[in-house]
């Protein structure tokens, strides 16, 4: 209690023996968890209209975290919102309750869902549809790690199928810090040991980035470093949403 | 930015594009005319895409990206298929599977005066024709042709309903005539209604032939005209 004084010390600093040392999440040949190499992304797999009744919808499959992203509209604003020369962007991120390992804990994110409004606004062409929204629905069905970065991924290639005008397709990956190293694309494990993480939202085609997300301490030439490593996976990551895209369009209109 | 040579474009006739590839270089081009239609724009010296679709070309020097969606997006001139949601006193709200709702002007009709304005029911599905289709205003709709005669707009009773893609309405309005259309065409009678917009409605004299042909639609979208002509031909041989 703030009430009473002098019975609990005002500080507190560990002693020495409960300062334990992190465990090491990297075996001695400098494996991750799952047996890549530092700078090896997980095989990704993307898949257009999976949801029928939306507008436009993909699926994203990286590792084992799954995503389904749905895009509907540009449909026409409520009347209690004010009117607007641009179009209107709502993201929703939300948790399917099995998709993380402990059970129930599914739920909307509202930190993803405004950081995915953040990585697509730049790149969409709000001009085209004014006085409309269009909405964007992502659930995770599973969670291990990187899930932003799949969900951004999923819901550019999502409002591509939705026929949305975009400047460019948005492509996003995540670097995790380990005293020394930079890990790419990490997994759940790595996530909840490490140091700092970069994330960068780009648009490969104009070398433009629309959002860049860092957090714990980097040294400039780390962040130097994990920028240009996150960059040359978001150009690899473009490639196979174009590939799926093309394949797409080909497949309607043979 | 990465270009390619002015013959790429060319070369990208009939290709599947994505948004953000370019599709021409400018700076490489001295005293040429071309005119870009949807999907396509100027980024500086570049021509790049914005939607997904295949990049289409008519002479002289049209270029365009046609793509399949959902939802429609309202062109002037173009014949769709509407469903009355609402009646005012001096319009219609009109469902086109649009951004936003229609207007269609009680007056957009034959011989349209006060005096003999039409009664609608909501849920009537009406063919009618877009005459303005100003980005953030509503749609306005029309009954008659270019010259003010009814010819084929007007209300569409009985029959059947469904919905496709914006690339399928497109593909079975398209001239020579649609293989699947023809083929059906050859063995069943039926009238058929097709909007721009992604609505067919389909009617003949029995339910058992209208169902056969809204199936034989559905079923087309992904086909060949091969594929569609073996396809009627299966339907047609179970039925028999």
């Amino acid at each position: 209690m703030a009430g009473k004084g002098g019975s609990t010390p005002a500080t507190y600093s560990p002693s020495p023996t409960t300062d334990k040392k992190k465990p090491s999440l990297f075996n001695e040949d400098l494996a991750r968890p799952d047996g890549r190499s530092f700078h090896q992304c997980r095989p990704a797999f993307f898949r257009t209209g999976a949801v029928n009744a939306a507008s436009g919808s993909a699926y994203a499959e990286v590792g084992n975290t799954k995503v389904i992203v749905s895009v509907f509209g540009p449909r026409e604003s409520k009347k209690a919102m004010m009117y607007s020369d641009i179009g209107r962007l709502n993201c929703n991120v939300s948790f399917t309750t099995f998709a993380t390992p402990i059970r129930g804990q599914g739920s909307d994110h509202k930190e993803y869902s405004s950081m995915l409004h953040k990585a697509l606004e730049g790149a969409i062409i709000l001009e085209t549809f004014p006085k409309t929204t269009v909405d964007v629905f992502a659930l995770v069905l599973e969670s291990s790690g990187s899930d932003l970065p799949v969900v951004i991924s999923c819901a550019s290639l999502a409002l591509a199928d939705a026929g949305i005008m975009m400047y460019d397709l948005v492509a996003s990956v995540s670097v995790s810090c380990f005293n020394k190293n930079l890990v790419i694309d990490p997994v759940l494990e790595e996530e909840n040991g490490q140091d700092g993480s970069l994330m960068i939202t780009c648009m490969p085609s104009r070398y433009e980035i629309t959002q860049l997300t860092v957090t714990g301490e980097w040294s400039t030439p780390k962040i130097n470093e994990g920028m240009q490593l996150c960059l040359d996976a978001c150009a690899k990551l473009a490639k196979i949403m174009r590939s799926c895209l093309k394949e797409a369009v080909s497949d309607s209109q043979e | 930015m990465e270009t390619k040579s002015t013959s790429s474009f060319t070369n990208l006739v009939d290709q599947s594009v994505c948004p953000g590839d370019v599709v021409l270089d400018l700076s490489k081009m001295i005293n040429q005319t071309i005119k870009l239609g949807g999907g396509l724009r100027q980024d500086c010296d570049a021509i790049s895409v914005m939607k997904a679709g295949r990049l289409r070309f008519s002479k002289p020097h049209k270029y365009w990206v046609e793509n399949s969606q959902k939802r429609y997006v309202p062109y002037a001139e173009d014949s769709v298929l509407g469903i009355v949601v609402d009646s005012r006193s001096d319009n219609f709200l009109v469902d086109i599977k649009g951004p936003t709702l229609a207007f269609l002007p009680v007056l957009a009709f034959e011989g349209g005066t006060r005096r003999n304005i039409p009664r609608f029911e909501i849920g009537t599905l009406i063919y009618v024709r877009v005459i303005k289709a100003n980005p953030g205003m509503n749609p306005e709709l029309s009954c008659t042709d270019a010259s003010g005669k009814a010819a084929e707009f007007g209300a569409l009773k009985d029959g059947y309903m469904f919905e496709c893609t914006t690339g399928q309405s497109r593909m079975l309005l398209s001239s020579p005539t649609c293989p699947v259309l023809d083929a059906l065409g050859k063995k069943l009678s039926f009238e058929i209604a097709v909007g721009l917009n992604g609505r067919v409605w389909v009617d003949a004299a029995s339910p058992h032939t209208t169902i056969v042909v809204a199936n034989a639609i559905m079923n087309s979208e992904t086909l060949s005209g091969a594929q569609q002509r073996i396809m009627v031909e299966k339907l047609l041989q179970r039925i028999q």
